[in-house]
């Protein structure tokens, strides 16, 4: 089980630690792992798991703040990796965000939650919304008033009845002036085309994302018009599994508020809704560079915040780029981000330039991959259709509303 | 309210300059301590109170230590306000083991808060009090436990699971003082206290709970709470709510893993709540019904697990009609099938074994077969616990939490019949797109999957495509995994993947790229060709890249290019010729010399296979000549080696061409920079004159004198087309989703399957007296009669001697032990003969039953050996004379000192007579090297003659003699079934006259499980339950070695398998004082034998040096080391103890232990046991 966790800033500096269990954890096996990661560049900290000469570290990387967790003992790597997921969450959602000033403004409350999160290195309690009834998040009126009166405690009184009841996720006696829910279809399109122009792997990623603020115990089922185009998928707990395993219905009572009811992936769709195309010429020490995009299967639907970002190889001393639409930043580290917003209508946006090439050099012999980042509102691009949501113990009609939404996931193009 | 104000102020003025900062703990963060602490924890308010907290809070998160505030803190632990509660239990749990008397005032409160209304307020109170550890109280908790563990509220019971480790956490630690205290006790302890209850409960209590007894009353507490815990887990496992059940896994995991019969009346149950209970707990749950079903069931017939057997029984029945049911299914595995079999049985073997103890016995036994006799194979369709575990595991798989998804998949990997495991498929890969951190460690399970059964995989390989945005590990693991599940169909694609990644910026993966080209290539054929020609292209354009820009980056691919073709060409050399040729011809802009030497190697070993190559050869060879100054020592080698392979293979009528070009070159090379090219060169020089009468060969070779016998030896070395040797599987397996594959070593905490059928019990579990038909326990009866036979020869020539040193009290109440000595001489002289030194053995008979003599005589031959030790330096067969008269020493010193080592099994107020004690014996079983001897001595204080007396195993069904009703009351042990060790019985005492003394042996596995070793004796057909408590001591025997040997497997052995404590000897001091010996006799030798035998007699080792300083001041004795070795006796993981002196003579020494032992749990069990026993008071 886990024994320590500790928040470590962009800049490697311990930002709080928490003790779990009786075996203590010295602060130096966070200046052991900063070492690590200054020798060892960057790529270290993309290693989830670590074992150093005392303990076996494992660490998950949220927007600039290490969480670091360690352990002596055998257990499940994935169950720690998980865990420090599920606090990372929980945190930017109590917080709005991650970073360093925020875990150092609110200090108390991320103790306080890992206190009721982890216990002597087991996950106590880690579904948000009980926490959220046991630990207040931040919010204006509290900030305010601790100013005024110099009094606040976000530390509930009562224990959540929630902990009690057979749907631990759910409070017990919700009351909602509007009963609503909100159904989304959020999906990722990862796709990637080889440098002869190839569509190699094109799918999607999808999220069912249901907002849902109904009072008392609702039950409800949703069916998909098509669920065969499934083809794998993963359920939040609240979901009854039998009735998917006979009908592929999803038949169950929700959370308060946002959550993820499931994800799927839908896989060797045909096409992409928009294309881009990079070419490289070399000559003489010079490079020249061009990048076409456009709309390849009109969706019906608009597609905004497209970016290209693509990361110059090292051999790339210095680079001119120019667009004939949105700006193109180069960052530092050779990348390079074009930023095109909306796909205009009259023209396809294209770039040019030239890149250097290190002296010595005749031609470019390794080529970047590009990343594409878009956005299509109203369109699942998997086809995925929902038939209808049925509310079996309704106290009154609730208001029902579907949406859909594709973006750009890892979408990638070689050159 | 002054202050409270300022606080106020001061946070406003620095809210102004940062607005959204506004409330927060901003300020309390970046300045704790700008105002004073102490006087707002004492403050009356509320708010002040919790803003000192939070100011501690806050010096706690940037690492100060902040407690000597503590005793402030506590007093408010008193408090109403949650918040302030709250942040009180925080400070407490940080700094509670720092300072616990001040944390005992806290105690009452807790108390107190145990029984509010509040079920937060009892739950946080459990937890804290819980927390703090401190042992004065750990009865205390335990108790509130237990309240708690039947507490209205759902939280509450949570809570108190989770407790429960701690609370074994804590016991765990209590034993730095010493367990031995318990056996002391048991030998001076009146006779009314030791009842079975007393027997019961001693040996029930484990030795790896590390107690400390310091008297009767502890260890009642401790045996009590220990089988309270086990009890409360007991209860929240039939806990209603899955979220008790769920933290009662991960309490039963940590405290008892391996108490199935907890399980066992839960198993139905446990599964069909399975899907219910909360993520975490599904996690761990999942793991121990696993290891349930296996120690209950076994393996499954159907599963990947056997797969290995499956197709030998398919080979052995050929012509069975069922044969062609069986190949039937061979398709479904696809092509590979031969290697994955070979592979999933490694696998299923390391699960079984854990990898080292696998991968050690590979190196010197036999591969035998897993050895399942058909009692431990279950099957799938048939065995219904199976079958429910995989129904309730199987919808897991689509979880939300990546690691119960791998929990699940692990069952089925392992239980499912292989064609179900394809289920597990799709959710894995799954899991890939979950997250960056989590992919990783699922691609590292699935590269094992992947192995062993390639063909679950390979209709995914396109999920396996490489993104960019992976990292560096997660690449090269997919990469592998590619490589892997490659088929004739899906190649093609996959090459083209490769060929994109191979212009990706970062070369190092580029190379590993090409690697994969390579691998791909040699493991089809079919496209080899093709993977030839496109690797053949890349050395070409990167070689003439090269000579362009030359980077350290750039070099990494090229090299890994011609080690791929070189790869590939090795497999058919005579279809290659033209490749071989391409590459020879770009050597001029080839610059990496790694890659260079490879295509000289390849130009030397294959000069002659084709017209094209031996045409360019004497070209070439005048192009390296004129190159040679300037190549790195790598390529020189190469060259110099190609030089004589060229002329062993070369046609006469082309030598003399190449003559003049070779012997240049060697002639550079003689007076080359670096003398390995020199060495090479002059040893070539040498045969120069020699071969065949023209030409030189040959070089490394120094021993060789013939011309003859030159060539032959040139011949093998570079002549012949060797074989490449298959690769080894030197894989480590570890249970799938575990951190022992992730890091690739066992983790300590790491335990391997539990071995299959070992726990054999009925659904109530409680009844140890049923009988209960069971295959593997008749056939252990049927093994242990012959072994019982083969004992009856150990035994009986000592036997009749102890008749004459047995007096006719009882054992224990003997203070003196003088017949123990004797029984213990006598033991001695069996021993003797496999020394095989005669005249010891004579004196030592002549000196047997007095005491005294046989105490000098030990003495006499460890001084004679340190004597001879310092005289005779290192000489190595000096040494190992030293060896053969320290075994013998160490047999004769158990001997000596055996008082603490016999314990008693059964005494004469509750056996009705019979007394039975038992020793730990250093003799090494005859029948397995993995049986502990022990001996045991048997006798009668009663009036009448008792008949049939037999001690054997405990089973649900009893032994073969005993066809009478069983009489012993079958008590609700606790701690019963736990994982039982194997035992050859003893040869039956058919009668045993009152007041007469018999002796047996005893050979037991422990499998170094520290657990009670429950025994069923029989006398006059009554059966009486006894426990034979294992020493860990004797879990090993001497391994002899010398001091080099012990010196390079000590450097083998560092970190994490390396463990130190410290104790105090002080054991000589009272020596000094006793013995009337002359104060000149060196105390150096009084002290280090002193402590080699207190060693040996405690433990079964071999002392394979004793170290001294040489400049040491007359009466420092830091520095003195003693080496023991031993390995353990089932897995022969070997296990060196070093012991280091320090101090003076005149005052207790300060020993530090060192253990080093790839088995590190047991490693630091054995540490402890050592320790105690050095600390242990001398006698």
């Amino acid at each position: 089980m886990l024994q320590c966790i500790f928040l470590l800033s962009d800049s490697g500096e311990v930002l709080l630690e928490k003790q779990l269990t009786g075996h203590r954890v010295d602060r130096a096996i966070c200046d052991w792992f900063w070492n690590q990661i200054l020798t060892q560049g960057d790529s270290l900290k993309l290693v989830p798991v670590i074992s150093s000469p005392t303990h076996y570290l494992f660490q998950v990387v949220r927007e600039g703040i290490t969480f670091l967790a360690c352990t002596q003992i055998e257990m499940p790597p994935l169950m720690a990796i998980e865990f420090l997921c599920r606090v990372a969450d929980v945190l930017s959602n109590y917080l709005d965000g991650l970073n360093e000033d925020l875990i150092k403004d609110n200090f108390v409350i991320v103790y306080e939650l890992l206190d009721e999160m982890i216990d002597n290195g087991f996950p106590l309690t880690t579904e948000p919304n009980i926490l959220r009834e046991m630990i207040a998040p931040p919010n204006i009126v509290s900030k305010v008033l601790s100013v005024v009166t110099g009094n606040t405690s976000n530390v509930s009184n009562t224990l959540p009845g929630a902990t009690a009841s057979c749907v631990p996720w759910r409070k017990t006696d919700l009351k909602h002036a509007t009963n609503e829910v909100y159904v989304d279809l959020v999906e990722e399109m990862d796709a990637t085309i080889n440098r002869d122009g190839n569509l190699v792997k094109c799918e999607i990623y999808g999220e069912v994302q249901v907002n849902s603020n109904l009072s008392g115990l609702p039950d409800l089922t949703l069916s998909f018009a098509n669920p065969s185009v499934f083809n794998d998928v993963r359920f939040h707990p609240c979901v009854r599994l039998r009735p998917w395993e006979l009908n592929q219905i999803l038949s169950f009572v929700p959370p308060d508020g946002q959550f993820k009811l499931m994800s799927y992936r839908v896989k060797k769709l045909k096409s992409t809704p928009i294309y881009v195309k990079p070419q490289f010429t070399s000559d003489s020490g010079t490079c020249r560079i061009s990048v076409l995009v456009g709309i390849r299967n009109d969706p019906g639907k608009s597609i905004d915040n497209i970016t290209v970002e693509f990361r110059l190889p090292p051999c790339v001393t210095s680079s001119d780029l120019s667009p004939n639409y949105g700006s193109v930043n180069v960052l530092a580290d050779k990348t390079c981000s074009w930023t095109i917003g909306r796909m205009p209508k009259d023209k396809a946006p294209s770039m040019s330039g030239t890149l250097v090439l290190e002296t010595g050099m005749e031609r470019l012999h390794v080529f970047p991959t590009f990343q594409v980042a878009f956005r299509i509102m109203g369109v699942a691009l998997s086809g995925l259709k929902i038939d209808k949501l049925d509310l079996k113990n309704p106290l009154s009609r609730p208001h029902k509303g579907f949406r859909a939404l594709t973006r750009g996931g890892e979408f990638q193009v070689r050159s | 309210m002054l202050t409270q104000f300022g606080a106020t102020a001061e946070s406003l003025s620095k809210a102004s300059t940062m607005m959204f900062r506004i409330g927060t703990d901003a300020h309390l963060y970046d300045d704790p301590d700008d105002v004073s602490i102490a006087p707002l924890l004492d403050s009356k308010f509320e708010s002040e109170k919790c803003e000192a907290l939070k100011r501690l809070l806050a010096l706690i998160a940037q690492g100060f230590d902040i407690s000597n505030y503590f005793p402030q803190v506590v007093k408010n632990v008193a408090t109403q306000s949650l918040e302030v509660k709250k942040l009180v239990y925080l400070y407490l749990l940080h700094y509670a083991e720092k300072r616990p008397n001040e944390a005992l005032l806290s105690i009452n409160y807790f108390q107190k808060d145990l029984g509010d209304p509040n079920p937060l307020v009892r739950a946080w109170a459990l937890r804290t009090m819980a927390g703090i550890r401190l042992h004065a109280i750990a009865s205390l908790v335990l108790v509130a436990v237990g309240k708690c563990a039947r507490d209205p509220s759902v939280y509450v019971r949570k809570c108190a699971a989770i407790a429960l480790p701690k609370l074994h956490d804590l016991r765990l630690e209590e034993h730095t003082a010493a367990i031995e205290e318990i056996f002391v006790e048991d030998m001076t302890m009146p006779h009314e206290l030791i009842t079975t209850e007393y027997m019961k409960s001693m040996i029930a209590y484990r030795l790896d709970y590390n107690l400390a007894f310091d008297n009767l009353h502890i260890f009642w507490r401790i045996y009590l709470s220990s089988s309270e815990s086990q009890h409360i887990v007991g209860m929240l496992l039939k806990d209603n709510s899955p979220g008790v059940v769920g933290a009662a896994a991960s309490a039963f995991a940590s405290i008892c893993p391996n108490n199935f019969s907890l399980i066992g009346r839960n198993y139905k149950r446990l599964c069909e709540i399975l899907p219910d209970v909360e993520e975490w707990g599904q996690i761990v749950l999942i793991g121990i019904l696993l290891r349930y079903a296996i120690a209950k069931h076994g393996l499954v017939r159907e599963s990947l697990m056997l797969s290995f057997e499956d197709l030998e029984i398919q080979s052995q029945e050929k012509d069975d009609p069922e044969s062609s049911h069986l190949t039937v299914r061979k398709p479904f595995d696809g092509a590979s099938l031969d290697i994955c079999t070979e592979i999933a049985d490694i696998v299923a073997r390391s699960y079984l074994e854990g990898p080292d103890k696998y991968l050690a016995r590979l190196g010197h036994v036999n591969q035998d077969s897993l050895g399942f006799d058909g009692s431990c194979i279950t099957s799938a369709t048939s065995n219904d616990d199976v079958k429910i575990l995989l129904q309730c595991t199987s919808p897991l798989l689509w979880s939300y939490n990546s690691a119960v998804v791998l929990a699940a998949a692990g069952v089925h990997w392992i239980m499912a019949p292989k064609e179900d495991i394809r289920k597990i498929v799709k959710p894995l890969i799954f899991l890939l797109r979950s997250s960056g951190s989590s992919k990783y460690v699922v691609l590292c399970n699935i590269q094992v999957f992947a192995k062993a059964m390639p063909s679950l995989f390979s209709p995914y390989y396109e999920d396996f495509f490489i993104s960019s945005s992976d990292s560096y590990r997660t690449k090269t693991l997919k990469l592998e995994i590619l490589s892997t599940i490659a088929t004739k169909t899906s190649i093609s694609s996959i090459f083209l993947e490769f060929q994109d990644h191979v212009r990706d910026p970062d070369r190092r993966f580029a190379a590993d790229t090409v690697a994969a080209i390579g691998l791909c290539a040699q493991k089809l054929p079919d496209v080899s060709n093709t993977c030839l020609e496109a690797l053949l292209y890349l050395a070409l354009s990167e070689s003439s890249n090269n000579a362009v820009a030359l980077m350290g980056e750039e070099e990494i691919l090229l090299v890994q290019v011609v080690k791929s073709i070189m790869a590939i060409i090795k497999q058919d050399p005579h279809s290659h010729e033209r490749v071989i040729v391409h590459l020879v011809r770009s050597l001029d802009s080839m610059s990496a010399p790694a890659a260079r030497a490879m295509v000289i190697w390849m130009l030397g070993e294959y000069c002659n296979i084709g017209v094209l190559t031996s045409k360019m050869i004497p070209t070439i060879f005048k192009y390296l000549a004129h190159r040679f100054h300037s190549e790195s020592v790598e390529t020189k080698l190469q060259i110099v080696n190609a030089c004589v392979k060229v002329l062993l293979r070369a046609k006469v009528e082309d030598i003399s061409e190449l003559r003049l070009a070779i012997s240049y070159v060697l002639e550079l090379a003689k007076y080359d920079l670096n003398y390995d090219v020199r060495d090479r060169a002059r040893v070539l020089k040498n045969f120069l004159s020699h071969c065949k009468g023209f030409n030189y060969l040959e070089e490394a070779d120094y021993r060789t004198e013939f011309n003859d016998l030159t060539y032959v030896f040139a011949e093998y070395i570079f002549g012949g087309t060797k074989k490449v040797p298959s690769e080894s599987f030197s894989y480590r397996f570890y249970l799938p989703g575990s951190l022992s594959q992730i890091v690739l070593h066992a983790a300590p905490g790491y335990e391997p399957l539990p071995e299959p059928c070992s726990f054999a019990d009925d659904e109530t579990g409680h009844s140890p007296t049923n009988v209960h038909n069971d295959h593997e326990s008749n056939e252990i009866d049927d093994s242990d009669d012959i072994s019982g036979s083969l004992d009856e020869e150990n035994t009986s020539d000592y036997s009749s001697e102890s008749v004459s040193g047995e007096g006719g009290d009882s054992y224990i109440a003997s203070d003196s032990g003088e017949d123990e000595e004797a029984g213990t001489l006598i033991h001695l002289s069996d021993d003797a003969p496999d020394s095989g030194d005669h005249d010891r053995v004579s004196v030592k008979n002549t000196s047997s039953g007095l005491m005294d003599a046989g105490e000098l005589m030990s003495k006499r031959a460890l001084e004679s050996w340190l004597n001879e030790n310092s005289d005779s330096g290192q000489n190595s067969s000096n040494l190992s004379q030293v060896q053969r008269s320290l075994a013998r020493i160490s047999i004769k010193d158990i001997g000596q000192l055996v008082k603490p080592k016999s314990y008693t099994l059964l005494d004469p107020t509750n056996g009705n007579g019979l007394s039975v004690i038992y020793r730990f014996s250093s003799e090494v079983s005859k029948v397995s090297k993995e049986l502990a001897c022990i001996h045991v001595s048997f006798s009668n204080h009663s009036e009448e003659p008792m008949c049939n007396i037999f001690l054997a195993e405990e089973k649900p069904n009893p032994s073969p003699d005993s066809s009478e009703k069983s009489g012993s009351p079958s008590e609700s042990v606790l701690v019963s079934h736990d994982k039982e060790a194997t035992l050859i019985p003893m040869e039956e005492i058919d009668r045993l006259n009152p007041g007469q003394p018999a002796d047996r042996v005893l050979q037991v596995r422990f499998e170094h499980h520290l657990l009670p070793l429950k025994l069923v004796l029989s006398c006059d057909g009554r059966k009486q339950q006894v426990k034979l408590r294992p020493d860990i001591g004797y879990f090993i025997k001497p391994l002899p070695m010398d001091i080099e040997s012990f010196l390079k497997k000590e450097s083998q052995l560092p970190g994490m398998f390396e463990n130190i404590r410290r104790c105090t000897f002080s054991e000589h001091l009272n020596q000094q004082n006793d013995k009337d010996e002359p104060p000149q006799k060196d105390i150096f030798l009084m002290i280090c034998e002193k402590l080699a035998l207190k060693m040996l007699s405690n433990a079964n080792l071999h002392l394979v040096s004793v170290d001294m300083p040489v400049a040491a001041n007359l009466d420092d004795l830091s520095g003195i080391s003693l080496r023991l070795s031993g390995e353990i006796l089932n897995n022969s993981v070997p296990c060196l103890v070093t012991l280091t002196l320090k101090g003076t003579c005149a005052e207790p020494l300060e020993v530090s232990v060192k253990i080093n032992c790839e088995e590190t749990v047991f490693g630091l069990n054995l540490l402890n046991r050592i320790v105690n026993f050095l600390a242990e008071p001398p006698r």
